[in-house]
């Protein structure tokens, strides 16, 4: 759209149309060059879910869904149940531990804490430590809840370090979700003569929870997408189903690592991933869905 | 005090919402920093460490089985070094180019299928990309490079390349787009190309947001665990080539910790490799943290 000025300005400036050519030709590659880079970044997520599904879809059935693991060795056959409840419950204890926290650290950083400097530092720490690596969540799960505590490794354990790395995540959500709400609810209510309180329950939670269930829905799809963390803190190679709080779990994604790293059943592991992958798409879309509605928070 | 104007009940539920919201914002951020002092403490750096640092981290090979029993990870940050790098290279210049191409090039309605393209990249979890590399790159390079098995540094950083792509792009997008509206078209009215707005504009102005792109993808990529413990090879020799199989740090960890008695050498050896890089992808962090906040003051003004 900027040709236009460009050719004629950038051709009496040069003063030869060679010149003027040259460039213009270069600029032509560049543009296409760029084209070609955003081709890529289109194709490569389509390809990589495209040829997941395509591959998994024979392998998937709502018995595949529902079935125990059979065969032997163990997991050649029959479905993957245990590992869709173990990753259901597990992010259902983290997100019950995590969510409370954050809505309430969320809240005080955004409406109660006066000392800026206060809230600075603390969001510095948050958001350093929301990207340490999930790996080091599962070290710290391992030292401290499996070993330290005398937890073993259990569902309760692999819930409160997802819990943890939920936190984070969540907390960064509702506080950009309610500082986000116009200052004017705020002065408005405030002049009014409401408590604070009254003004988060009856007007900024109404206004920020499509910012806040955005956020949730993110930190559940990370957490049940992760293994690392679960790896040694929650998930065994096989369970028969059942879930206790001291007792460990399967999980969907150390199910298809030891699937895989175990060479045992490329089959089911298509299976899995798709699963896994078409939970975390629904997840993850209806994030989207909601962000479009009008929440104000973008991650 | 304005609070009097109240009730008391009113006052008190009020009082409690702001001591117990404290009180969560403080349990949540105490066990984040809890995290910290434990990995240390487990590690025995500060005291009680049984080996020398110098051959913990270049000398001593990693062989917990020989007699006597040795610890040095010199393999394990050699790999992941090298991935890392690769994964980069391959990045930055594409995660750039997509960054340009959506602020600069794109139509709106491409922008608008682009992003959540990227966010679907980036949703897509570890352990996914694993299985996705080993049965369509691990099983081709054992046919095309005539391998035993697949697995190698280079198919760890190619994977690795794809995975730290949304992140690289869409930071680099968001910090091309900061730059000031006016400079584009200050530049473009003295009639030069779009080529040498972006080369000579662009690229200045949105430098401390390009770098925080790189390290955000930097922070990524060394701690990423399940895909380069997939797609590595996870053996302890050193290894010298690409097409040679290594073990990153995070896929030491991942292999070793639930084996490894806890206390013993070995043990303190894998949290004290955890706990560096704990520090090294929390500095990494506190400097993205300080760009984006001197980035943000910068555009404002």
């Amino acid at each position: 759209m900027h040709d236009a000025a460009a050719k004629s300005l950038s051709a009496n400036v040069t003063g030869s149309s060679e010149t003027y050519r040259a460039s213009l030709l270069r600029d032509r590659l560049w543009r296409a060059a760029l084209w070609f880079c955003g081709f890529i970044g289109f194709l490569l997520p389509v390809a990589i879910i495209g040829y997941l599904i395509i591959e998994g879809l024979r392998f998937v059935s709502w018995q595949f869904l529902t079935d125990y693991p059979k065969g032997s060795p163990l997991g050649t056959e029959g479905g993957i149940w245990p590992a869709v409840e173990g990753s259901l419950a597990l992010a259902s204890i983290g997100l019950l531990v995590a969510f409370p926290l954050a809505l309430g650290g969320g809240l005080y950083l955004s409406e109660y804490g006066r000392s800026q400097r206060f809230n600075k530092i603390v969001r510095f720490l948050v958001e350093c430590l929301a990207a340490v690596p999930s790996i080091i969540f599962g070290l710290f799960g391992y030292a401290f809840l499996v070993v330290f505590l005398k937890f073993g490794i259990s569902l309760i354990a692999g819930g409160l370090v997802l819990a943890l790395i939920m936190f984070p995540i969540l907390l960064i959500a509702v506080q950009e979700s309610l500082r986000s709400v116009d200052e004017a609810y705020r002065e408005m209510g405030l002049s009014l003569g409401v408590t604070r309180f009254y003004l988060v329950r009856r007007v900024l939670l109404r206004k920020a929870w499509r910012g806040i269930v955005a956020g949730i829905v993110l930190a559940v799809g990370h957490a049940v997408g992760s293994a690392a963390p679960v790896l040694f803190t929650a998930s065994v190679y096989f369970s028969k189903g059942g879930l206790g709080l001291d007792r460990p779990v399967m999980t969907l994604p150390t199910h298809l690592y030891n699937l895989v790293s175990e060479a045992i059943s490329f089959d089911q592991a298509f299976g899995t991933a798709l699963i896994l992958i078409a939970g975390l798409l629904i997840f993850n879309a209806s994030a989207m869905l909601l962000r479009r509605l009008g929440g104000g928070f973008t991650q | 005090m304005t609070r009097r104007f109240f009730s008391k009940s009113l006052y008190w539920s009020d009082a409690a919402l702001k001591a117990l919201s404290f009180l969560a914002l403080g349990t949540g951020v105490s066990f984040l920093l809890l995290m910290i002092v434990f990995v240390l403490r487990e590690s025995s750096l500060g005291s009680g460490f049984t080996m020398n640092l110098f051959d913990f981290l270049v000398r001593d090979p990693w062989a917990p089985m020989a007699t006597p029993p040795s610890h040095g990870i010199f393999h394990a940050w050699i790999s992941t070094l090298v991935i890392t790098g690769l994964s980069l290279l391959l990045a930055i210049p594409l995660g750039f180019g997509i960054g340009l191409f959506l602020s600069e090039v794109a139509p709106r309605w491409v922008q608008q299928v682009m992003q959540p393209a990227l966010e679907l990249l980036a949703g897509i979890p570890a352990v996914v990309y694993g299985f996705f590399g080993y049965v369509t790159l691990v099983r081709n390079f054992e046919v095309w490079f005539d391998m035993p098995a697949g697995e190698c540094l280079l198919i760890a950083g190619l994977i690795l390349a794809v995975m730290v792509l949304p992140f690289v792009a869409s930071t680099a997008a968001e910090a091309f787009r900061s730059v000031a509206q006016e400079l584009r078209e200050m530049a473009y009215g003295l009639g030069v190309t779009q080529l040498y707005v972006m080369r000579r504009v662009l690229f200045r102005k949105a430098l401390p947001g390009l770098f925080a792109a790189v390290a955000l993808g930097l922070a990524r990529a060394l701690g990423e665990t399940l895909a380069v413990l997939m797609l590595a090879g996870n053996t302890v020799a050193v290894p010298h080539s690409l097409l040679e199989r290594g073990q990153p740090l995070t896929a030491l960890l991942a292999t070793e910790l639930g084996e490894t008695v806890v206390n013993s050498a070995k043990y303190q050896a894998l949290f004290a490799s955890g706990f560096i890089l704990l520090i090294v992808v929390l500095g990494i962090n506190a400097v993205i943290w300080i760009l984006k906040h001197h980035f943000l003051e910068r555009s404002h003004a």
